[in-house]
């Protein structure tokens, strides 16, 4: 899948969540979920478990560690699809 | 240089924001000894939260130490003490719990040290436009000159007396209605 297509489909994921409306406009690759979004770290779990269900992949507890922002999560994504 | 973190859950949007009976929810965050905890609880929704507090509040007074940004709440493991106290290891470093249940929030501070001096101070806040604004100027009423707080490019907040980074380390938090912050007296040394 393609990195736009990813960002996309993340956009919809991470909609219900986000708490800073400018940071959601503006959201690309360098969007940082809890500096940018104000994304409750209680829902980051949230997103988390959307993201393993919209691309049927498993993301394990050293990935999860990592996702904190756009771009690390499209990387996940990506190698975990391609495993 | 003793860190502190804290960390405030309003419960009734817990309740709306979060559905903890999500499959996967206890599971990516919690050990199978904090979900066992959880699910033999009377409670089961409080624990969650109190668990989770715990975590975050540790966690912010990891980041402050090692300086790294990371979601990992499993490896945060939990342990209550007592109805007001408990323990938070990660790895080898131990995090020194304090909390409180009301009904309406739950409010956890973590030190690296047990009974460290500390301000700590929760409150309610009618609307959610200038949460910021709100708590720190109740910060404020703990000094007699003007103060800053600016966070740093990992989000940590310090407190600036005439433009000078003070010493002493701060965690604010903020969910819903309710506010808080806490910082360590006697820091200096």
């Amino acid at each position: 899948m393609k990195k736009e297509e990813i960002i996309q489909k993340l956009t919809t994921i991470v909609k219900p969540y986000i708490q800073n409306e400018e940071g959601f406009k503006n959201m690309s690759e360098e969007t940082d979920f809890i500096n940018d979004l104000e994304i409750n770290s209680a829902n980051l779990v949230d997103i988390i478990l959307d993201v393993e269900d919209e691309f049927d992949i498993h993301i394990d507890n050293d990935s999860m560690e990592k996702m904190l922002s756009v771009k690390a999560t499209v990387g996940i994504i990506q190698d975990k699809m391609n495993a | 240089m003793l860190r502190i973190g804290n960390d405030i859950v309003d419960l009734n949007l817990a309740k709306t924001q979060s559905n903890w009976q999500r499959p996967g929810f206890l599971e990516k965050q919690f050990t199978q000894k904090e979900q066992a905890a959880i699910l033999k609880s009377e409670n089961p929704f409080e624990q969650v939260w109190l668990f989770w507090s715990m975590k975050e509040a540790a966690y912010k007074c990891h980041v402050q130490q090692f300086q790294k940004r990371f979601f990992a709440p499993k490896i945060f493991l939990c342990k209550i003490l007592s109805n007001q106290s408990g323990i938070v290891q990660f790895n080898n470093v131990f995090y020194y719990i304090k909390y409180r249940i009301s009904n309406n929030y739950i409010y956890t501070t973590a030190t690296e040290k047990n009974d460290i001096k500390m301000v700590s101070e929760s409150f309610f806040i009618d609307n959610n436009l200038n949460t910021t604004k709100i708590i720190d100027k109740k910060i404020q009423t703990y000094f007699s000159s003007v103060v800053q707080i600016k966070k740093n490019a990992l989000g940590i907040p310090f407190i600036y007396q005439n433009d000078e980074k003070t010493p002493k380390t701060l965690s604010k938090t903020h969910h819903g209605n309710y506010g808080a912050f806490a910082f360590i007296l006697d820091n200096e040394s």
